[in-house]
């Protein structure tokens, strides 16, 4: 059982370290739906790095330099050129999907090294998970920087007014998600299941990106959702623990995804909007043009 | 209005938008992402050990001289066409259905229920004409009803279309495994984890040595097009594209546009998906590496984009990538390549298209730098 909530809490550390980025990018106003792409090559290149020379450190290293540069791309395209994110994000996945499914491939199967020490048994991207979200809700709500932030996801045109740079903060901020989606994927490739394998996040950044708006953008919310969320995904590896015998094991993998539809539903409604939906950032997904 | 200009020297370099791009230049722009695509490939070829034009010779004589190879381009690209069309419809109502892989699936166990539920062994086998059409028919509607509920839940509650169809697709993926693999409904007599091999009657009549669908894919583009330059209703789905709010005030109905386009995609995906299992010569089953089909699908994506919505454009673009998708793969095995070239190939397609839709929409102007040039006034990079 313990081993469960560990593992599970592993997944849980992913999701929301990815998401956790996605929510500060959309905090101001930027939508990046490319979420799995930069986990695929945040896990990637930190597998290779990492295998390549026996050095943990480095692997991250390299992972976070490749999310800082594919946030780079995104805010290019979508702050600077003010082009659709929508366009900018599925880019930036599909150019990862295919790119790290042949930039992988000779390094193939397991990383071969140790696995990562955690302090007191506990999952070390969880614990990381936890502060980052102590930390951005504090910087969010409770700093100058932050108030920034939120104003220029909400209404870009007054807070240029009010002397915020807005296109320097919506790059700050990008690229951090950036930055935070890469590590996310190294997370999973050095530590969760250090074992490359083509495609190996298989939908999970949809899921965090999902998770974002299931958080109404706020980083307490979301910790609980992803820590939900990794729980099913435990379960759903190994249904034999609730429900012994009962549908194959293939019927259970679709489980986490099947539940996620009709969350989503639930959030979209006029109701749930109404009465929760007033946190979504008003210029979220549009590009802002100086006056 | 562009960005702000990237000095150098005493010369400077800006990006202004383009009102109306030129006449052709979209077919240029299509043609330039596509040769920068293969010329980047040539560093993925490089760092691999191999010539490019080693590589290159191998891929295009293998796609499109060999016979063998010419014949499973021209099935791969029928399948590629309707996988384009399936994204193509909704993006012009301006919604993204990532949900082809899904769509497929459907589609295939669709079309191989119908046999099992109907087809027995001569004598008293039921025509074959009429099994093969409920196959198609069970097909389309079961790709329609994947996208459909992505379509609905856009519609009527404002779900991200992008999440639904991605959800749906890692759930069909799993249905796909739990029907063909360890004693799924579908699995075949060997138990290989693939499904069982469709019955010689059943399998899709050949013209002149290619699947009938292949009339269908290139009918289905004409008719396509028709749509959106000529039809009403493809006049109210591009209105909607164009301006979900202008379009709602000109009376058309949001719900209702965002439904159907769902559901005529997602007929075409599973179409892609009867075609692919169910009609190319050699294949007649869903096999054990289905995942391989779905992610192609994406080549569809890519082609339906550089195409820029254009049905018939995609025709020769689907074509070529069939053939790329399939030489690569073949360049591989022949010149020792890492795997996935193929994949590659599609990552770089989608960078260059972006790039070729930065310079559509903008004009890159170098000029001199005036005398006493002002503080620039749009931001450009922080810290720049």
């Amino acid at each position: 059982m313990w081993e469960l909530a560990v593992r599970s809490l592993e997944v849980s550390a992913i999701l929301l370290l990815a998401a956790l980025g996605e929510l500060v990018g959309q905090r101001s106003g930027v939508l990046n739906v490319g979420l799995e792409g930069l986990m695929l090559f945040g896990g990637t290149v930190a597998f290779i790095a990492t295998q390549a020379t026996g050095n943990f450190p480095l692997g991250f290293a390299a992972a976070l330099a490749v999310g800082a540069l594919l946030g780079c791309a995104h805010g290019f395209f979508s702050i600077t050129l003010r082009g659709d994110q929508v366009v900018s994000g599925m880019g930036l996945w599909i150019l990862s999907f295919g790119l790290t499914t042949f930039l992988g491939s000779p390094y193939a199967g397991p990383l071969g090294l140790g696995r990562i020490e955690s302090p007191a048994g506990l999952p070390p991207f969880f614990v990381l998970g936890v502060l980052l979200v102590a930390a951005a809700w504090f910087l969010l709500y409770r700093t100058g920087p932050g108030l920034a932030i939120r104003s220029v996801g909400e209404n870009p045109a007054a807070a240029e007014a009010a002397g915020i740079p807005v296109a320097a903060i919506r790059y700050l901020c990008v690229v951090a998600g950036g930055v935070l989606a890469a590590l996310a994927g190294a997370a999973y490739t050095l530590s969760y299941n250090p074992v490359w394998n083509y495609n190996f996040i298989m939908g999970w950044g949809f899921v965090s990106l999902a998770l974002v708006f299931f958080s109404m953008w706020n980083p307490w919310i979301l910790l609980a959702g992803a820590s939900l969320f990794g729980l099913m995904w435990q379960l759903s590896l190994s249904p034999e623990l609730v429900l012994p015998g009962i549908l194959s094991r293939y019927v259970w993998r679709t489980l986490p995804f099947a539940i996620t539809i009709p969350i989503l539903v639930v959030i979209s409604t006029p109701w749930f909007r109404t009465r929760w939906g007033l946190a979504k950032p008003e210029a979220l997904g549009q590009p802002y043009a100086k006056g | 209005m562009g960005c702000g200009p990237v000095r150098l020297g005493r010369h400077e370099l800006t990006l202004e938008p383009r009102q109306a791009p030129p006449a052709g230049y979209t077919v240029l722009t299509a043609v330039a992402a596509i040769v920068a695509a293969l010329a980047l490939a040539s560093v993925l070829f490089l760092s691999a050990d191999a010539s490019p034009a080693a590589a290159y010779r191998a891929i295009f004589s293998y796609a499109f001289l060999n016979p063998h190879g010419l014949a499973a381009t021209v099935h791969r690209s029928i399948y590629l066409l309707f996988c384009t069309y399936a994204f193509l419809v909704p993006l012009r109502a301006g919604l993204w259905n990532i949900g082809l892989p899904g769509q497929v699936y459907a589609g295939g166990l669709a079309a191989f229920a119908v046999p099992l539920l109907l087809w027995r062994e001569p004598p008293g086998a039921p025509a074959p004409a009429v099994v093969i059409a409920l196959m198609i028919a069970a097909a389309a509607a079961a790709g329609a009803a994947a996208g459909g509920i992505a379509g609905v839940l856009r519609a009527r509650f404002q779900v991200n279309e992008i999440l639904v169809t991605m959800m749906l697709n890692s759930i069909l993926f799993w249905v796909v495994a739990y029907m063909v693999k360890e004693g799924g409904p579908f699995m075949g007599a060997t138990a290989e984890g693939e499904s069982f091999t469709l019955p010689a009657p059943l399998r899709a009549p050949l013209w002149w040595g290619v699947p009938f669908t292949a009339a269908a894919a290139l009918g289905a583009a004409a008719l396509l097009d028709l749509l959106f330059a000529r039809a009403a209703l493809g006049y109210r789905i591009r209105a909607f594209g164009e301006s979900p709010a202008a379009a709602r005030y000109g009376g058309v109905n949001p719900a209702a546009t965002s439904l159907l386009v769902f559901l005529l995609g997602g007929a075409f995906a599973g179409l892609a998906g009867y075609h692919n299992f169910a009609a190319i010569p050699g294949v007649y089953k869903i096999p054990g590496n289905y995942g391989y089909y779905g992610d192609l699908g994406f080549y569809g994506m890519i082609s339906a984009l550089i195409a820029r919505g254009s049905a018939l454009g995609a025709v020769p673009i689907a074509f070529l990538f069939g053939g790329l998708s399939l030489g690569a793969r073949f360049a591989q095995g022949a010149l020792r390549l890492p795997f996935g070239v193929d994949y590659a190939l599609l990552g770089l397609l989608m960078m260059t298209f972006i790039g070729s839709h930065v310079l559509q929409a903008f004009r890159v102007v170098w000029r001199r730098r005036a005398a006493a040039a002002p503080e620039a006034v749009v931001g450009g990079l922080p810290g720049a």
